[in-house]
């Protein structure tokens, strides 16, 4: 929590052929991969799904392989965590057990499939994330997903404060050190009383911030209709080509693990 | 005078105010929970297996958004935006990792923490309805992650769901009377619903 690593993300990928496309187009296959994902429980079709995205987001943005490897790690480890804990929880047929501790084969599977379905989601939100700007993000939304230019304006307003955050809370911090009593060893007080001080502060601050930029940005006009875009954010055939391809992939995957007999349902958890 | 959310209020649009406080604490909190998940990654690493098992230690402070968007702007629906945008936030401008499926247990958590406001008419701010808001937030977003997760069939179901609902009540409820007090009392939020009401008890203006 120190202040080298309170650097937000940005996007690496400016550029390459995943970010010139519709940001809106991206974010709406990102959520329909997302859900579908939801009603699969075996390992093999995320398996192959996972190598497809894999494969599909390092050829279309072109990201340094030491970026991908790093976005994995909290996908790995969160990952890593529900196979163990469904290898061990999950009664079945029994391949390992020592006292208390029993691995089932159905928690394998049901456990690997969990796991490879956050990888899926997880490359496919690097992705995203990695070619999206958040600011055309919300043009984009506004133009193209009729969101209200209240509410478009006020995110943009909240994503300009975000920007500020870190050096605001280091501020914050330092300015509670300078008044800090010493503990008597000579160091500063740090631990959880600390941080929900400063926490309280940024909460404090950052409120009459906002009340300021909505004054400001009613007495420019905001809400008045009819608005016009200065930056119109493209929309075009190629980002429909790309939501078809998207789409029979993931339909094609499925239904060839469903000819196979590899795909299971949610039924695999009661199995 | 006071009575801020009557009828006649709910069907007028929303004030720039009042939405942009919205986003401000989705910003302030998504910002929180983000220095935070990365202290939170490296000691669920540590934990292996328990690591998955902890995160319902924790599972209230997601709550906390609505309870203290509600209790400032006092308007029907200011739990349930607050809580979508603070995950538009996390998701967009984040990176948050679970996707954007999380904005579906946003909207579902956000509907379970208001449920106890809107049935006192957004009336009552008492510790009880705060406790009742973690409860019914952390109780129903615990069945939708329980899907989302697979954790059906499991035999630590009920211990999940325990942990999860203690969390929900004492963070994601009565810590957020505690913020939403303190903030009152700084005077900050003055200008919202919530300190037409205070200052209306003492000097009726």
């Amino acid at each position: 929590m120190t202040a080298k690593s309170a650097e937000l993300p940005a996007s690496f990928a400016s550029g390459s052929v995943l970010a010139r496309r519709n940001p809106t187009v991206k974010l709406a296959l990102l959520f329909v991969v997302s859900l579908a994902m939801v009603f699969i429980f075996d390992p093999v079709t995320p398996a192959v799904l996972y190598v497809v995205a894999l494969a599909a987001v390092v050829a279309s943005t072109r990201l340094p392989l030491r970026t991908l490897a790093l976005g994995h790690v909290p996908f790995l480890a969160f990952g890593l965590g529900i196979l163990m804990v469904n290898a061990l929880s999950r009664p079945g047929y029994i391949l390992w057990d020592a006292g208390p501790l029993r691995i089932t084969a159905e928690g394998l599977s049901v456990g690997g499939s969990l796991a490879l379905r956050t990888l899926v989601i997880g490359i496919l939100a690097i992705g995203f994330i990695a070619s999206t700007d958040g600011v055309a993000l919300m043009g984009s939304l506004h133009q193209h997903a009729r969101l209200g230019s209240r509410i478009t304006y006020a995110v943009l307003a909240g994503y300009r404060m975000l920007q500020e955050m870190p050096r605001e809370w280091q501020t914050i911090r330092q300015a509670h050190a300078v008044r800090a009593q010493l503990r008597p060893d000579g160091s500063l007080p740090s631990g959880l009383a600390a941080y929900g001080r400063a926490a309280f502060a940024l909460l404090v601050v950052s409120v009459r911030k906002g009340e300021r930029m909505a004054q400001s940005l009613e007495s420019r006009g905001l809400g008045l209709t009819p608005r016009t875009t200065w930056r119109k954010i493209p929309l075009t055939r190629t980002d429909w080509l790309m939501a078809a391809a998207v789409l029979a992939v993931l339909g094609g995957i499925v239904y060839a693990s469903h000819v196979l007999g590899f795909l299971e349902g949610y039924d695999a958890l009661f199995s | 005078m006071s009575t801020s959310s009557g009828p006649a209020r709910t069907r007028s649009s929303w004030s720039l105010k009042d939405l942009v406080l919205l986003v401000v604490l989705g910003v302030v909190f998504g910002f929180l929970y983000w220095v935070f998940v990365q202290a939170w990654t490296a000691l669920s690493l540590l934990m292996g297996p328990a690591g998955d098992l902890s995160q319902h230690f924790l599972a209230g402070s997601w709550l906390l958004v609505a309870p203290i968007a509600i209790a400032i702007v006092q308007r029907p629906f200011a739990g349930v935006i607050a809580e979508v945008l603070a995950s538009v936030i996390e998701v967009v401008f984040l990176g948050s990792a679970v996707g954007p499926l999380l904005f579906i247990a946003a909207a579902i958590q956000g509907i379970g923490s208001e449920i106890p406001f809107a049935a006192t008419r957004y009336r009552s701010y008492s510790w009880l309805t705060y406790a009742l808001s973690g409860l019914l937030g952390a109780g129903l977003v615990f069945f939708y992650s329980a899907f989302r997760s697979g954790w059906y069939g499991q035999d630590l179901f009920f211990t999940r769901l325990v942990i999860h609902l203690i969390s929900g009540v004492v963070l994601g409820g009565l810590l957020a009377k505690v913020i939403v007090d303190a903030l009152a009392k700084t005077g900050v939020v003055d200008n919202f619903a919530i300190g037409r009401a205070r200052l209306g008890k003492t000097n009726a203006r």
